[in-house]
């Protein structure tokens, strides 16, 4: 078999060929153009359609669960950075009582909930004078000593508060201006 | 064979579970507080059962209403800590509940915790929600947390109610709030000391007015002051 029996190779002769174009085909191509009347301007596409418009979105599920705990490290941070500017600043108040035979006294208030354990007094000497330094943001607290566990006694250096269960109260009020 | 049909809309898998990571962490957040809410748990084991029931039931309901909880749960810890029966505990935290609504409708809905909590200490020793509105008023947009636990501290002194809200009104617009611990301070030494409440009150008053008169800077010169009880 031979080259010019191979149809590809024959095709391929004819396509090299050159073409003969009519001596007036621009002419009349050009006549019929000047015939259709023209399209006018192309219409942009109206907004709305951006807006409509679906997306395709992927995503590795590593990549989205990195995404979902950057969110919600997000929303904690704010949440904490809110509580932040809402707090108060603290300040330090000393609570003194003159108890000379005393073997313990405890602090107790609205403070630290009434917990005989959470706020001991320390001695500080033979003279019996038990203290304790409480931060605390202002505001008015109610407050008492209880000794040796039993003896409730309110702050005679400060203002009684009210009480409705029979044993007496003081306050302090810690200013913030 | 692998399909190529072009997904419009469809997001994948990765999105898919974001989104039910992100709806689960959510849940798990607004849950933990709701938990809490329920039940109280500094009361737990403190009180008995049935009236810790109730005492959570005020107390949600005051969550509900937007007021602070706080001064309840204390006034409920207060009375176990003391000995008090459960049904005393119970009528006093419900009782503690209706003073901080009135104070709260007293000083608005903006009020702070500690605002509300003072006015409640105020009206339980005679002072006037009309009186805490007023005060509101005179001092708007500063906090009165001091100016009305000053007036509950001088009405429980033994100051008549009437008497000491005259007196904080009346500093009202020019004091700060050292100022007003000032005062409430030599009121009560001069108490202390024999004088009587109203007299006490009066004289240290009309001390205060006029040095507020001669004083370019009025009565804010004060400034902040270590507070000790």
């Amino acid at each position: 078999m031979t080259d010019q029996d191979d149809p590809l190779i024959r095709i391929i002769a004819v396509l090299k060929e050159p073409v003969a174009l009519a001596p007036d085909l621009t002419a009349r191509v050009m006549a019929e153009l000047e015939r259709v009347p023209s399209p006018g301007p192309v219409a942009a596409p109206p907004p709305v359609a951006w807006w409509r418009r679906r997306w395709t979105i992927r995503v590795s599920p590593v990549g989205a669960l990195a995404m979902a705990a950057g969110l919600v490290a997000v929303v904690v941070a704010g949440q904490r950075f809110g509580r932040r500017a809402e707090t108060p600043s603290l300040g330090q108040t000393q609570f003194v009582l003159v108890a000379r035979d005393a073997k313990a006294v405890a602090l107790v208030g609205d403070f630290n909930d009434w917990s005989l354990s959470a706020t001991p007094l320390e001695r500080t000497d033979s003279d019996g004078v038990w203290w304790v330094t409480v931060p605390l943001v202002p505001g008015r607290y109610r407050y008492a000593y209880v000794v040796d566990g039993t003896m409730w006694r309110p702050d005679p250096q400060a203002p009684a508060a009210e009480d409705e269960f029979g044993r007496p109260n003081s306050v302090v009020t810690i200013g913030g201006t | 064979m692998r399909d190529t049909t072009p997904r419009v809309g469809f997001v994948g898998p990765g999105l898919c579970i974001a989104l039910l990571a992100m709806i689960a962490a959510l849940l798990l957040m607004g849950a933990v507080p709701n938990t809490a809410h329920g039940q109280e748990p500094r009361l737990a084991g403190r009180l008995p059962e049935a009236a810790k029931a109730q005492v959570d039931l005020i107390l949600d309901g005051a969550r509900l209403s937007g007021l602070p909880v706080e001064p309840l749960v204390d006034r409920a810890l207060e009375g176990v800590a003391k000995g008090a029966l459960p049904a005393l505990i119970v009528t006093a935290v419900a009782r503690l509940r209706d003073e901080l609504n009135v104070a709260r409708t007293a000083f608005g809905a903006a009020a702070s915790a500690g605002e509300i909590t003072a006015g409640a200490s105020a009206l339980r020793a005679g002072a006037k929600a009309k009186d805490l509105a007023e005060l509101r008023r005179l001092r708007s947009g500063q906090q009165l947390t001091v100016a009305v636990a000053v007036l509950a501290d001088l009405v429980t002194a033994g100051v008549p109610a009437d008497t000491a809200t005259s007196a904080v009104l009346a500093l009202a617009g020019e004091a700060a709030d050292a100022d007003y611990l000032t005062f409430r301070r030599s009121v009560q030494q001069d108490i202390a000391f024999g004088a009587s409440p109203a007299a006490a009150l009066g004289v240290r008053l009309r001390s205060l007015v006029a040095t507020a008169d001669n004083a370019p800077g009025g009565l804010q010169g004060s400034g902040r002051r270590k507070q000790k009880p």
